[in-house]
């Protein structure tokens, strides 16, 4: 089948010398395949697609490792020359897993049941041991403690959220997102002359990149206010406080055909779905065009095709279709939001129909950012996001990413956020695994959610008379949290299986967690005791304490941990003189130590806690003044969190969110588990853990660390044996291995 | 088969009619991205679209460990050898579609190869035609040519025996589209020849009435089964698609499948189609 005929013009050749016999046909075309244009001609484009894309990738690859290759000793050389100088490492790989906000008491029950058969493995190969948490005991602070073994008061991370000292309004403690101001205008186009400004606001170095200084390899994913990414030699996933494509920390979208006015309180957005079914029609509105002068917001055109069973439906965006059950989360799906000529902006949701029969309810998960495209950095490299998804596949890259606030506000149910939390906990873990495999000698830390966000929503169903739980019979999650742990304790076994001789491991979290029954205003209490004032006609109802009048407000509350004074100087219509804010703090302490909630007949409140005492770093300064302790059972209410005076100073919690951890951090230490016995285990700190992989790495921690070293080199050294903790050889790897190891 | 290979010279006919008097870059390119809109349309339905999404994400992931890892040469070769071995299941998942875009693509390129692979003659220009016959003929044959008006025999008849073949060479006097005849036992066949300039659909042979003559030439109308000829051919120039100085057969082809394959890359987004 070659239209090639062999004779020349003018030549006298048989005419059948142009028909080629199967055998020669198909040499040729053997042939013909050797070299890609003739293989083309033959098999035609189809066939040229896919040998252009092959070849493509074949030269590609070819070159991308020559060039690595060429490359290497020079690399290898300039590194050394610039690479500071250390001690020898004493182990190979030191691996921390993050199960945030596993509690100890929950463990060590489960664990005497027998439940948690691979933690029970490690503490006994290792040891296992309450690990002390911060001031306050919540994720963005721990974490960093984790990350800079420092105390809060130098890392500058005090909780979610700060207020801004000019307006008293909220804003993200970690993160500074600023707005384009320059633009280069052309009709009702504008293009911007400049990147937004994006910074993380925590301070110290991290142990990774003090790791990079001495040329070792560091990944890190998903570990809490890496957002924007640190650079160093490594990588990193950004977590905590990376937005959603709305600039929000994770906003859901519900589409329904019920008619309401109401508002979500938190984190929700309704939008009517027009139709009169079977076909409904509507859009999603994705974040503002900042290309034109109004920024309207970006849409995507949707509709949906109900079924005449009710039992699902189709919805099409942009032309695609997309399957939907009732009561079934989606896969992933992309949105496309086209923003300008050549410019898109794409992110990823999840999709759920809840309701289908007279009425039809569709929710949609925050729209997280595209890891493959992300419209903000959310690692570094920055082609570390696009790797990760090429890898495993489309992930969340939401801060936050399981909806708490859509179960909160009873959009979707038990069983969707739990799916929602695991399908992410895997992604984590693939994540993890993938990671975990390149890894040949440095540190790789990994923060899982779950555990934190089951523990959040679940808790109700842990004890009798949880008020979140009334009216609740019989819950089929009434066992999230137990099952939750021993999930948990199939990933440790996982990881124990992928530790060699060498590594460290270590499964800790960074809090513990605690029943909130009762939530505890005390701005309401504040307003009581004569500390707050409210503007004349005004009722203490309104958001972000817009009802304060602060020419006469010594005190109030933001956000979940902390109480600030409103000091002179310091707060823009400050009225606290800097001389009497100790006195005024004492009083305070005085009253609210022990505070307790006679409607309970119990104590709400143990001790607030001067953070002029407990800070030492010199970002102490823009701490809370007081960080409050409450006692088992008790947190901030809701109405406070979000600047409300108004309501009682006690109330009950019935929002999903009914565990907590947000209390006195004396009661809620996370846990350590490690493969080797510490060296210093008394009252081992989250602070601890920086110093302890430097020292390991043979890096001196730096003065400035807080957190002392679980570990001593030479249990690691040469002809030294860890030991179990019941005193037995544990195997460990002698220095010699190590070293060698370690490379 | 005949009236499979009938239908698609009337339709190619058709459809590269407007395009005749224009440079053969024109339809040529029309007819690859029309053709590279409808490999899409294949691919996305006969191949496994999830299958080829995933090993390409599986090749690009490597190709960013290589740059990831690039100071762990054991990591690039490891990456090296999981692009390889992607590699080949990509061209593996391309097999079933590659087999059933085939059919349509060998009726396709048959015709179109007859347009656009060889130029008609021109005044001054000679050929040899030449008639392959069935059965020995033990002596040189009493055939006669009838060569039209515009057309002269410049030689011949030349018999060889030993393939029965006999050839003549003519030459074109003027631009025409002839039917050049072939009388041998009473019986008359027939052969298209052009001496013309614009693109039209010639065929350098025309074949016997066999299914695999027919696939290879499906240009002309074969002749008689029970003819006593078995072919008839003779040589026309190569063209040269429309690229100055590129006269071969094949020229075609590069100008159809890089303009196909750029266009089924600039359709693939569209078409919601993964390769």
């Amino acid at each position: 089948m070659i239209w090639s005929p062999l004779h020349r013009n003018g030549d006298m050749h048989s005419p059948r010398q142009p028909r080629l016999a199967p055998s020669v046909s198909l040499l040729a075309v053997l042939a013909l395949l050797a070299f890609a244009l003739p293989a083309h001609a033959y098999i035609g484009p189809g066939a040229g697609v896919a040998l252009v894309s092959s070849f493509a990738v074949i030269l590609v690859t070819l070159v991308i490792a020559a060039f690595a290759i060429l490359l290497w000793p020079l690399r290898m050389t300039w590194r050394m020359l610039r690479r500071k100088k250390r001690e020898k490492a004493v182990i190979k790989r030191f691996i921390v897993v993050g199960l945030d906000g596993q509690d100890p008491k929950i463990t060590d029950r489960l664990m005497a049941e027998g439940k948690l058969p691979n933690f029970q493995k490690l503490a006994k190969q290792g040891g296992y041991h309450r690990l002390r948490t911060t001031y306050p005991s919540i994720s963005p602070v721990a974490w960093s403690s984790f990350s800079t073994g420092t105390e809060p008061g130098k890392h500058n991370i005090f909780d979610f959220l700060d207020r801004d000292k000019r307006t008293y309004l909220p804003q993200l403690s970690s993160t500074a997102i600023g707005s384009v101001k320059k633009f280069f205008k052309l009709g009702r186009w504008r293009i911007p002359l400049e990147k937004p400004e994006l910074r993380l606001l925590r301070r110290s170095k991290p142990f990774w990149t003090i790791l990079g200084e001495y040329d070792i390899w560091s990944t890190v994913l998903r570990v809490p206010i890496t957002f924007p990414p640190d650079e160093f030699y490594g990588a990193e996933l950004s977590a905590m406080c990376v937005p959603d494509l709305l600039g929000t920390q994770g906003t859901f979208l519900l589409f329904t055909t019920r008619r309401s006015d109401e508002t979500f309180k938190e984190g929700g957005l309704r939008f009517f779905l027009e139709g009169q079914g079977p076909t409904y029609v509507s859009e999603i509105q994705g974040p503002p065009n900042t290309f034109l002068e109004d920024e309207p917001p970006l849409t995507v055109p949707m509709g949906l095709e109900m079924d005449a069973n009710g039992k699902g439906g189709t919805l099409s965006l942009d032309g695609e279709t997309h399957r939907l059950e009732v009561g079934k989360l989606s896969p992933w799906i992309m949105l496309t939001f086209p923003a300008a000529p050549m410019v898109k902006v794409t992110g990823i949701c999840r999709m759920q129909l809840t309701e289908a029969g007279e009425h039809v309810s569709l929710y949609v998960t925050p729209i997280a950012l595209d890891p493959e495209n992300p419209a903000m950095p959310v690692s570094h490299p920055s082609y570390y996001s696009t790797y990760l998804a090429k890898k495993i596949g489309p992930y969340s890259t939401l801060g936050l990413a399981e909806d708490t606030w859509a179960l909160n506000e009873k959009v979707i149910d038990d069983g969707t956020f739990l799916q929602q939390s695991y399908d992410i906990d895997k992604e984590r873990e693939e994540m993890f695994f993938a990671a975990l495999e390149k890894l040949r000698s440095g540190s790789l830390s990994c923060v899982f959610d779950a555990t934190d966000r089951i523990q959040h929503m679940f808790w109700r169903y842990m004890e009798d008379g949880h008020p979140a739980a009334e009216g609740i019979e019989a819950p089929e999650h009434a066992n999230a949290i137990e099952e939750l742990y021993q999930r948990n304790d199939g990933l440790v076994g996982r990881v124990m299986e992928k530790i060699g001789e060498g590594d460290v491991l270590l499964v800790i979290s960074d809090h513990g967690f605690t029943s909130f029954r009762r939530g505890v205003n005390l701005n309401a209490w504040l307003l009581q005791e004569g500390y707050l004032k409210l503007k004349e006609g005004t009722d203490g109802s309104s958001e972000w304490l817009r009802d304060v009048d602060w020419s006469q407000t010594k005190a109030y509350v933001l956000g979940l941990a902390g109480m600030f004074l409103n000091v002179k100087g310091r707060e823009e219509e400050g009225i606290v003189e800097a001389s009497e804010m100790q006195a005024l703090k004492d009083e305070i302490v005085a009253k609210l130590h022990n505070l307790r909630d006679e409607e309970k007949d119990a104590i709400g409140i143990n001790d607030l806690f001067d953070t002029g005492r407990i800070y030492r770093g010199p970002y102490r300064v823009n701490a809370p003044d007081f960080i409050v302790g409450y006692n088992e059972g008790y947190r901030t209410s809701w109405d406070c969190a979000t600047g409300m005076v108004s309501g009682p100073i006690f109330e009950d919690n019935v929002k999903a969110w009914s565990g907590d951890h947000c209390v006195d951090p004396r009661l809620v230490p996370g846990v350590l588990f490690a493969n080797h016995p510490l060296d210093d285990s008394e009252d081992p700190g989250i602070v601890d853990i920086a110093p302890t992989v430097l020292r390991l790495f043979g890096i001196e921690p730096p003065e400035h660390m807080d957190g002392k070293p679980l570990y001593e080199r030479s249990r690691f050294g040469r002809g030294t044996t860890a030991s179990k903790a019941d005193g037995s050889p544990a195997g460990g790897p002698t220095k010699k291995a190590a070293a060698t190891a370690a490379g | 088969m005949s009236m499979i290979f009938g239908s698609m010279r009337a339709l190619f006919d058709a459809i590269l009619y407007p395009f005749r008097e224009l440079s053969p870059l024109v339809g040529l390119t029309v007819l690859s991205v029309l053709f590279g809109i409808g490999m899409l349309v294949v691919l996305k339905y006969t191949s496994n679209q999830e299958k080829l999404d995933a090993v390409k994400r599986k090749i690009h992931a490597g190709l960013f460990e290589i740059r990831l890892f690039n100071d762990d040469l054991r990591a690039i070769m490891r990456a090296q050898w999981d692009i390889l071995r992607h590699n080949v299941s990509y061209l593996g998942l391309w097999l079933v579609p590659l087999l059933i875009m085939m059919v349509p693509l060998i009726l396709i390129v048959g015709q179109m190869h007859f347009h656009y692979g060889y130029r008609g003659f021109e005044p001054g220009e000679q050929t040899i035609f030449t008639v392959e016959l069935k059965q020995d003929q033990g002596s040189k044959p009493a055939a006669r040519l009838d060569v039209p008006e515009g057309l002269s025999i410049d030689a011949g008849p030349v018999w060889i025996p030993a393939k029965r073949e006999l050839s003549w060479r003519l030459e074109a006097d003027a631009r025409g589209d002839y039917q050049v005849g072939f009388e041998l036992d009473g019986e008359r066949y027939e052969k298209n020849l052009q001496v013309v300039d614009y693109i039209a659909r010639r065929s350098p042979v025309r074949p016997a009435a066999t299914f695999l003559d027919q696939l290879l030439y499906p240009a002309e109308t074969p002749l008689p089964a029970d003819g006593a000829v078995q072919s008839i051919a003779l040589k026309y120039p190569p063209a040269d698609a429309g690229i100055s100085g590129w006269d071969n057969e094949l020229t075609w082809m590069l100008v159809f499948v890089v303009v196909s394959v750029i266009a089924a890359y600039a359709f693939k987004g569209p078409f919601g189609v993964t390769f």
